[in-house]
This record gives structure tokens, sequence and C-alpha cells, in this order.
């Protein structure tokens, strides 16, 4: 038994390892910019594809490949910026329906590009870390436990440390009153922009090998965020990962000891507690939610 | 009728009549054909999406056989010959798309012959078949009922050929005493985990856990794994999970240090699961569908012609891309031809009549029987012998044919209450 809680213990941090990045790139940006990015799936696919595009067809190193499909996202995330929401900045319910747009956009871009069956692509390594003889994770999940550890650091770092980072906190607080201090909105939308759309690239960047890659597995990407960040708390960054651990957890323990249909229906379940119980989520505040 | 029309003018019940028979000729599908007339067989299956692996490689080999016998001459009905082409719909396994998709076939492109995947996609079908009287095939015999007169399943007879492979591993490796098992909750795989557990409990195997029913939209495999191999089975049964779990499932085996066996319905693309796992890992993995390369298919018992030189055709046309499914609508195509041959006719009765006549037909891998009033209701299954392969030294090898109505006639009491406990008997379907 304790093979068993300690094996799916380890499953479930690396789940939680990408969720978080997933999760923490949407509410950065509807933190700062009110924005409900439902395209924010489809910037995990992108993130994939482009490890498809560069290390499966084209012999890139690896982390090279995850690198540009951050820079690559990122840059897509700049161009919603200006192109969907920049104009639609006082209609967040148009920002929204064009994200919807947006998101069959790239899945039609990926199919034309990539077609629709489901792409496998080389292992990055097969050296597996085993613990006890009977507890093993690959060293590839490795990478992405590490990863997002050391990115929500540097975000952290970011976000606490940095002239850059105060600003779009305090966006995020009161965009009136930043624009007021002589904080330009746009600017920090677009820094906003370009890290969360960034991370969600490279978190389906990081996670390529390990998954089956179709231009529609954003689908359950999303609502996998949108859960995490209702329970984590709408604008809270802490709360989009502490919720990310703690969905990853239980999703993950339920599939193991009862089956993963049970799993989303309790995903969902605490996500309706939550709602019912504080509306805004464990960390959220009540003015943005 | 139109005389009346022209002198008494438009009586209502001239009206109702008229519109009825238009309807009535405008639903059926046409029957007779032009000298010279190409014959259109529609092909009404997932072309894109998960299931595509039992789709797209089917049109290939098609594409192959259609080639080959236009160059012959074509099928020749009555003193005619008419040049056959294959005209494709890709229902993307969604029973409304299906429906469209064979309305299209029928009444745009005038087909004679509708072949299927089946599954989720027959039930929206079924009322074209039922209103239209067109001839189907299916690739799942779990789709027959005693109300599904037009449908056969004259190649592939799953899920009930599972059980030979189970009959082979429990012959050839009897140390091997419990399992486990995974599929995709849907109607592809819940019949075959009925199948499998009736051959589990025929062979004496003892099922460690319940089966383990995932989402088809679970893209991590990790805990599914985790669980199967908490009991350190012998055997771990992948029922017949896509090809897109079937992946990565075997790569969470290989990596979370799985050394037992493992038996699947298919292994599409295992050349890329060795590459994913290894040569070592991947010895000795069980699954239903051979290479047509292998020599066991030049035998006098095989009806499927020149298997190894439409399997090197396919290889060199789609390279990478042979399946479970390249060669069975092909082959479904090759009983068409003969029954349309034999009745000098088109038309679905009669070729109906044609392929049953005598009860027995040519299956691709031997002589076999209509059979399966007992399982489906109606006895519209085409079943005999079906190989059992074993991945050795990274290629597929046929190993043995098993007779699936021999073993039916021992354990067929399991598997109707197996079937009956997953409610996938014929009339437990909605």
């Amino acid at each position: 038994m304790f093979e068993l809680l300690a094996q799916t213990s380890l499953n479930a941090i690396y789940a939680a390892s990408y969720i978080s990045l997933v999760a923490v790139g949407l509410v950065l940006i509807f933190g700062v910019m009110g924005v409900v990015n439902f395209a924010h799936g489809e910037l995990f696919m992108v993130g994939s594809y482009v490890v498809v595009a560069l290390y499966a067809d084209r012999m890139v190193p690896f982390f090279v490949a995850v690198a540009a499909g951050l820079i690559f996202v990122g840059l897509l995330g700049l161009l919603m910026e200006r192109a969907l929401f920049r104009p639609l900045r006082d209609n967040p319910l148009g920002g929204l329906v064009a994200s919807i747009g947006f998101l069959m956009v790239l899945q039609a871009l990926a199919v034309l590009g990539f077609g629709v069956r489901m792409e496998h692509i080389p292992p990055v390594t097969q050296d597996v870390i085993t613990f006890a003889d009977k507890i093993s994770i690959p060293v590839a999940r490795v990478y992405v436990i590490v990863t997002a550890i050391v990115m929500l650091s540097a975000l952290w770092y970011f976000l606490k440390r940095t002239r850059f980072g105060w600003a779009l906190r305090a966006s995020a607080q009161d965009p009136e009153a930043a624009a007021l201090q002589g904080i330009s909105v746009t600017q920090t939308a677009m820094i906003a922009m370009f890290i969360g759309a960034g991370f969600a690239g490279m978190a389906g960047a990081l996670t390529a090998p390990l998954i089956s890659i179709n231009p529609h597995m954003g689908h359950s990407v999303i609502i996998t965020a949108f859960i995490v960040i209702i329970v984590g708390g709408v604008g809270s960054l802490e709360g989009a990962v502490l919720a990310s651990v703690v969905y990853a957890f239980v999703h993950t323990f339920v599939t193991t000891f009862f089956d993963g249909v049970l799993a989303d229906i309790t995903g969902l379940a605490l996500m309706l507690i939550v709602l019912i119980v504080k509306p805004t989520g464990l960390f959220g505040s009540a003015d943005r939610a | 009728m139109f005389s009346n029309i022209l002198k008494n003018g438009l009586s209502r019940r001239t009206f109702l009549k008229s519109t009825a028979a238009t309807a009535l000729a405008a639903g059926l599908p046409s029957i007779a054909l032009a000298a010279g007339e190409p014959i259109k067989i529609g092909f009404l299956a997932p072309l894109t999406g998960a299931t595509a692996a039992w789709g797209a490689p089917g049109l290939s080999g098609c594409e192959i056989w259609a080639e080959k016998v236009n160059a012959a001459g074509g099928i020749k009905i009555g003193d005619n010959s008419h040049m056959v082409e294959f005209v494709s719909y890709d229902n993307e396994y969604d029973p409304a798309k299906a429906r469209t998709g064979a309305t299209k076939l029928i009444r745009e492109d005038d087909v004679k012959f509708v072949m299927m995947l089946g599954g989720d996609t027959w039930p929206g079908v079924q009322p074209v078949a039922d209103r239209t009287g067109m001839l189907f095939s299916t690739l799942l015999p779990s789709d027959l009922s005693p109300d599904t007169t037009t449908l056969l399943a004259p190649t592939e007879v799953h899920p009930i050929y599972l059980v030979t492979g189970v009959q082979w591993l429990a012959e050839n490796k009897p140390e091997l005493k419990t399992a486990v098992m995974c599929a995709q909750d849907d109607a592809l795989g819940l019949p075959s985990v009925a199948t499998y557990l009736a051959a589990f409990e025929a062979a004496g195997i003892e099922m460690q856990d319940e089966p383990l029913l995932f989402d088809p939209a679970t893209t991590d495999f990790a805990p599914i794994v985790t669980r199967l191999l908490s009991t350190n089975p012998d055997i771990v049964c992948l029922d017949t999970c896509y090809s897109d779990y079937v992946h990565p499932i075997c790569e969470q085996l290989f990596q979370q240090g799985y050394k037992g066996q493992i038996i699947s319905a298919t292994a599409d693309f295992y050349d890329q699961m060795i590459a994913k796992t290894s040569k070592e890992f991947m010895e000795g993995f069980i699954f239903q569908f051979p290479d047509f390369d292998d020599p066991a298919l030049n035998g006098d018992n095989i009806n499927f012609e020149d298997a190894n030189g439409f399997y090197e055709e396919y290889n060199k046309r789609f390279p990478g891309q042979w399946g479970a499914v390249s060669w069975e609508y092909a082959a479904i195509m090759q009983l068409w031809k003969a029954a349309a041959e034999k009745a000098g006719s088109v038309e679905p009765d009669a070729v109906l009549a044609a392929m049953k006549d005598g009860g027995k037909g040519k299956h691709a891998f031997g002589d076999a029987d209509w059979w399966g009033t007992e399982m489906f209701g109606i006895d519209n299954a085409l079943v005999g012998d079906w190989p059992v392969v074993v991945i050795e030294d990274g290629k597929a090898v046929i190993k043995s044919f098993k007779s699936i109505p021999a073993w039916y006639e021992q354990h067929g009491d399991l598997l109707i209450k197996h079937m009956s406990a997953y409610d996938q008997m014929w009339n437990q379907r909605g």
C-alpha cells in the first residue's frame, strides 16, 4: 500500500506541475486584463505542436524546442492582446467571445498543419528514477516538475521584486489607479499576455513527449484550468498554485483508487462546493470575483 | 397520373399519392446499372479523430483493391463489366454525422453498398438503413440485432475473436494466472471487456480487479497504469483501446517497470511502440491483427487474394501506415464482389442472398459460417478462424489460427453471461 500511495503521489506532483503552469497563466491574464481567455487550452496545444515541429520533425534539441514553444506562444499571446483584447478592453464579454473564436482558428490551423491524428513523438529520455524497487518516476516527468518549480519561482520573484512586476500587480488591483500613477495599461497587458500565454505554451511543450497530441487536446486542459482558478480564487496566483496541487492530488488519487470518470466528477464537485461555501475561491478577493 | 392532372386538375388525393411515390423513390437505392456505369461503394467511417486508425487505413486498402480489380476488367454483373470506385465520408465516429453521411452516399452518390466501422455510429445510421434497404457492413458484430437485417459483419468479428488470443495464451503460457484490464468507456470498449472476461474465466485466469474503464478524453495514463500494476498481475489486458491509448499505456507500463505479459486487441504502429519502449519490453506482446507479409497467409485456407502482394503494395504507397484495418474493408469488398457477380445484380437483397447462400462464406482467414443467432439475434456475422499474433524480435508473427465457433461451443455460456452483465447483448442495447 505504501508503494501505491507513493507512486500515486509522484503522479499527482507531475500533474500539479503542468496544471499550475497553465492555471497561473490564465489567472495572470484575467487578473491584469479582466478577460477570460477561452483559447488558453489551445495555447497549451500550440506549445505541444511547436515541439512536434521542432523536436520530433527537425531533431532540434528538446529544451531548445521548449524554449521556442514558450517564446512562440508568448508572441501569439501578444498578437491576441493587440488584435482581440485591446480593441475590446471595455467589453470583457466581447473579449471572451473573441477568444472562443480564436480557439477555433487555432484548432483549424493545427488540423491544417498537422492533421487530426494524434502525434506520438520520440521520448526525450527513457531514464527512470526508481525508489525502493517499486516506486518510479520517468526523468521526463522530473523535467516538467523542476521546470514548473523554477518558472513559478521566477514569476514570483518578478512580481514581487521588479518594477514591471509591481506594475502588473498594481494594474491587477486597480487599473484606474495604476493608470493615474503613470503605469501603462497597454504595456502591462502585453507583459501579462506574453507571460500568461508563454506559460501555457511551455506547459504544452514540456508535456508533449508524455501525452497524445491532437488539435482538440486543449479542451480538457481549459476545463481543468477553470476548475482550478475558481477553486483557488479568480485573480489569485497563490490560489491557482495551491488549487492546482489540491486538484491534481484529488483527481489522481480518485483515478487510481476508483476511476477516471469519478475523478472528473469529483473535481467538478469540488468546484461547486467552493462556489457555494466561498464564491470568491480559497484565496480570491470579492472585487475581482 | 399526369394526364389525369392535366384533365381534372390536381386533386388532394393525387397530390398525396404523387408526393409519396416521389419520396419513396428518392429514398430507395437505385437498382439498375447502365452498361459501363461505375459501381460506387460507400466508405462511411472515421477518417479523422481518435478512431481514424480504424477507418482511414481501410480506405487506403480499398484503393489498392479497386485498382487491381479495375485493371482486371472490373466487376462483372450479367453481361457487363463495371469499374468500381469508392466514395468516402468522414463520420468522425459521430452518429449524427454518420447519419448525414449515409443519407448523402445513398441519395446523392448513388452507392450500391456502404461499408462502416460501426460501433457508436451504427445507431445513427440504422434508421437510414431501415428506410432505404441499403446493404451495410460493419467491423463490429456487436452492432447486429434481429432488426439489422441489411447489416453484415463479414470480416472482423469484434469482439468475439478476442477469445482466441486468450486461449492461445493459456495454452502456451499456463504459468500466467492473474490478469487486470483497462478500456475506454464506449461502444468499442464495453463488449470487448465482456468478451475478455469470459475468455479469462474459460482459461482459468483470475481477474485481480474490476476492469478499469477510463474516460476517452484521458491524456495522462500514469494513474491508470499505477492502479493496474498495484496487484502485481501476470497479464495486463488493454482490451480494445484505441491505438492512441495503447501507445501511452504501454509507455507507462514500461516506465513503471512492468515486465509481464501484455495482451490487446490491436497493436497498430507497434514499431513506434518498440521505439518508445524497447524490443525486449514488447517481446511476446499478443494481439489479433497480422502484418500481411506473414508466410502463414499464403496457406490454402486463406481466402484473401495475394495477401503478401497486397501488403507490399500497401507499404510502398502508404509507408508506415499499415494497421489493423488496412486489409479488412478490402476483404469485405472481395466478398461483396463475388456475391454481386454470382447474383448478377448489385441490388442489396440479391447480393445479400448470394453472400449468405448455403450458410457459409469465404472469410479472409478461412471458410466460415454465417453465425450469430444466439449472440446477436441474427446470423449475419461470418465467423470462423482468427489469427493469434505475437511480437517476436520486433516483428508481428502469426502463431496460430484458432476457431471461434469451437471456443463458443465450449464456453458460449460464459460469453453470454458477461455480455449480459455489461448490457451488451443485442436485446439489451438501446
